[in-house]
């Protein structure tokens, strides 16, 4: 008789209590970062009020950044270089260290050069917040662009917000990112409310399918777009068979196809990144009743880390994936720059080198409007005006297209394009600018 | 929903039967072996009130059935490890996991070496030779890497307090997995399969790939020759020996320090044989693939009756098909797959902490 379970029963109760507990953590809800460590920052709401400002503190002045000449304008960065996606988090680095270059290869700001602190925001929104109050803690920081995933920057979202830091995400396109009450939150990536009625008119008008499954790997990003996905396939008329979760990291959806198979869904859509999707497409034809089932998935998996995992078993899939209005002779130029400076083709590597070259080059271009020359010789950015002339971004050439910022911060150009897989290469079969 | 006011009923019973368990003695007993009967019960029922409106075929079942198995026998291979380990040292080696994904590691680079010799593209004898040969490669470097660990991270805290091995096992795991992180990167590496494999039967209407059946026929066979080695062996009788009692064997002769290496040696072979067999399997393994399966396999350990290895299995495959069949038995989304393994594992050691087929080995050493 034992009055207690001994040791290693109670421990292991409780390992598996917390992984329970971690498991059913709601993955939307964006955790709240602990005191913010920014104590410079009254963060003046009211943006006029912000010369009014007693000076506490000679340097730095709230509410601006003060940077003494030599000193670099400093731009951080949110990539997601571990996590799900690190090969297009890797591209969308380095399109943005080309975007710093050629910035500075024009002189910078009155002789200040600009310099890129890049963190890893891993694809996650516990990374995001991390990075959030790193840069909040830094009164360096004038801006961010980033992060690279829904959900990393849904962890950036309020800590920048409250530390008056503007960001410019590349490519998270959950329809919240932006919003009507967050001043700071800008993208140039195109929002998932359109990329998924265009996935759903594809599949239902395109393909002319009735009867379609949805998966989607529980992230913000992913679960978003089948959301909107499903919602508009409804809408049009069509019947959703199925719609089921998985998550990041799992490699064995074999419980999950069987049961979705059960009802002989036409086409199984997937919103989610590319390794998720790869093995799916390759474990559909594994599946009796999914064989010849279609498969359609989103712009995180428009990768070739897609092609090269899922291998012969993607011929035929679909992908669709939010494109700008790409300008040949810039993405050109930019390519040739890539190419030298890194060895590597950026479409190897991922899908939003260009969106990232032109985030950066939106906070650029602000930046040269707002920042002044004092009587000592610092550069002085002030935040408020900086945020307003980021969302006041007009006409501006990218290579993404003519970039104009939204009263909410939408600030990209282009359509939603679907590609299909042909000898191990995507073709485009529908949408934005496809000539027939 | 209907089910929504059954579960007010459940949950009224539960707690009376909660507040009957608190008065303790043999009536707490009896409470709780009721309670345990009533959730069983509640799960029966449930699950053939959902089957009844969902109505699945049985080659639904059959398929789940399948996937269920290969899983529980891919879990068996790694928990036969926990549960070695914890036999003989009273010890949870939480680093087991990583060694299986070292073993996938490994794999994936023999069967790169594999198919530049051209052994993966020959006559069906060459393929099945070369496949071994990856195998075998991955259960080698998986049993070094073990036999390391135990030599450098475990052996110097032998006399130690109980926890502080478990820190230390804890510490290994990490250090294993952010090794691989940087010395291999973040990209998943990417089996590829052989076309000998790369199919699958068809029984029916039930499909079955290839890996999966190689999956659950190599677990059995390897399950099968562990068996022999620590029932009818002179090495197995020794480690039997130190399990029962590490100073009376070192008193019989036994060399006490060479069976505890071989056990590393037996348990991480085998989780480097399921590290192959899974990259086989899904076809990716990166630096935190061992991460829940090595927890899977500890839990499916711990249900089996933690120390004793018919539970290891046992506990294996009642996890693996709990995980396939339960959403659907059940009626509940697939993301919950999780949380029913857990769960599982949770009413396990409330009801017979000792686990499934746990008592006499357990009751012994307490």
């Amino acid at each position: 008789m034992r009055p207690l379970p001994h040791l290693p029963t109670r421990l292991v109760a409780f390992s598996a209590a917390c992984v329970l507990l971690a498991a059913c953590a709601v993955p939307t809800a964006a955790p709240q970062p602990p005191a913010p460590a920014e104590p410079t920052q009254p963060a003046p709401q009211q943006p006029t009020a912000a010369p009014a400002q007693p000076a506490a503190a000679p340097t730095p002045e709230p509410g601006k950044v003060v940077i003494p000449p030599g000193g670099k304008i400093r731009i951080g960065g949110s990539f997601a270089l571990t996590g799900p996606i690190p090969d297009p988090g890797k591209d969308i680095r380095q399109g943005a260290e080309i975007a710093i270059d050629d910035a500075n290869a024009a002189g910078g700001v009155n002789g200040f050069l600009f310099e890129l602190v890049a963190e890893d925001g891993a694809c996650s929104g516990d990374q995001g917040t991390v990075v959030g109050n790193k840069f909040a803690a830094d009164p360096t920081i004038v801006a961010v662009t980033g992060g690279t995933c829904s959900g990393e920057t849904f962890g950036l979202k309020p800590i920048l917000q409250r530390a008056r830091i503007p960001f410019v995400s590349p490519s998270a396109t959950n329809p919240a990112i932006t919003s009507a009450d967050c001043d700071v939150c800008n993208r140039v990536a195109l929002s998932d409310a359109l990329q998924g009625e265009v996935d759903a008119e594809f599949v239902y008008k395109e393909l002319g399918l009735r009867k379609v499954a949805v998966m989607h790997d529980s992230s913000d990003y992913g679960k978003g777009v089948a959301e909107i996905f499903r919602d508009a396939f409804i809408k049009l008329g069509g019947e959703v068979t199925a719609f089921e979760g998985a998550k990041v990291g799992d490699t064995d959806f074999r419980a999950i196809l069987t049961r979705i198979a059960t009802a002989e869904p036409e086409l199984l859509f997937f919103g989610g990144y590319s390794t998720e999707a790869a093995l799916i497409t390759q474990q559909m034809k594994e599946i009796a009743g999914l064989q010849n089932t279609k498969f359609l998935g989103t712009d995180g998996a428009y990768t070739q880390q897609y092609l090269d995992t899922a291998g012969s078993a993607a011929e035929g899939a679909f992908m669709s994936y939010v494109a700008g209005d790409t300008q040949a002779d810039k993405l050109a130029a930019f390519r040739e720059k890539y190419i030298a400076k890194f060895g590597i083709e950026p479409e190897k590597l991922g899908p939003f080198h260009a969106q990232s070259y032109d985030s950066v080059l939106l906070i650029v271009e602000a930046i040269k409007k707002v920042a002044q020359l004092d009587a000592a010789g610092n550069l002085v950015i002030d935040r408020e005006a900086l945020i307003k002339a980021i969302r006041e971004t007009k006409d501006l050439a990218g290579i993404t297209g003519t970039l104009t910022c939204n009263p909410i911060g939408e600030c990209g150009a282009g359509g939603v394009q679907v590609f299909t897989v042909e000898n191990g290469q995507f073709k485009q079969v529908y949408g934005f600018g496809l000539k027939r | 929903m209907y089910a929504g006011e059954r579960q007010g009923d459940i949950v009224a019973l539960i707690s009376r039967a909660l507040s009957a368990a608190r008065q303790g003695g043999a009536g707490m007993r009896i409470a709780r072996r009721m309670l345990g009967m009533l959730l069983i019960a509640a799960v029966i029922v449930r699950a053939i009130s959902v089957s009844a409106t969902e109505n699945y075929p049985l080659s639904f079942w059959a398929s789940q059935v399948a996937n269920g198995l290969v899983l529980g026998g891919v879990y068996a291979l790694v928990a036969l490890g926990y549960t070695l380990v914890y036999g003989i040292l009273l010890m949870i080696n939480f680093a087991h996991g990583e060694v299986m994904m070292i073993g996938g590691v490994a794999g994936f680079f023999g069967l790169q070496i594999a198919s530049a010799l051209g052994l993966l593209s020959g006559s069906p004898l060459e393929v099945v030779v070369g496949l071994l040969l990856v195998l075998a490669f991955g259960m080698g470097i998986a049993a070094l890497t073990g036999v390391t660990l135990e030599r450098v991270a475990y052996r110097p805290l032998r006399n130690a307090p109980r926890l502080v091995p478990l820190i230390s096992a804890i510490g290994a795991s990490l250090f294993l997995q952010y090794s691989v992180l940087l010395i291999f990167g973040v990209r998943p590496m990417v089996y590829q399969r052989p076309s000998l494999i790369a199919d699958g039967m068809r029984i029916g209407a039930v499909f079955i790939p290839y890996t999966g059946l190689i999956i659950f026929l190599t677990s059995l066979m390897l399950m099968g020759a562990l068996f022999v080695i620590v029932q009818r062996t002179r090495l197995g009788r020794a480690m039997r020996a130190v399990a029962a009692d590490k100073d009376a064997a070192a008193l019989m002769g036994v060399d006490v320090n060479q069976i505890i290496a071989f056990t590393f040696l037996l348990g991480s072979a085998l989780a480097g044989a399921a590290g192959v067999m899974l990259g086989f399997h899904n076809a990716v393994i990166k630096f935190n693939s061992g991460f829940i399966p090595g927890l899977k396999a500890f839990t499916a350990a711990v249900l089996g009756g933690i120390g004793n290895i018919p539970g290891a299995m046992v506990g294996a495959l009642v996890l693996g098909l709990a995980e396939s069949l339960g959403p659907s038995a059940l009626g509940i989304p697939a993301e919950y797959r999780d949380i029913i393994a857990f769960s599982v594992l949770v009413l396990v050691l409330i009801f017979r902490p000792a686990g499934l087929l746990g008592e006499a080995v357990v009751e012994k050493r307490a």
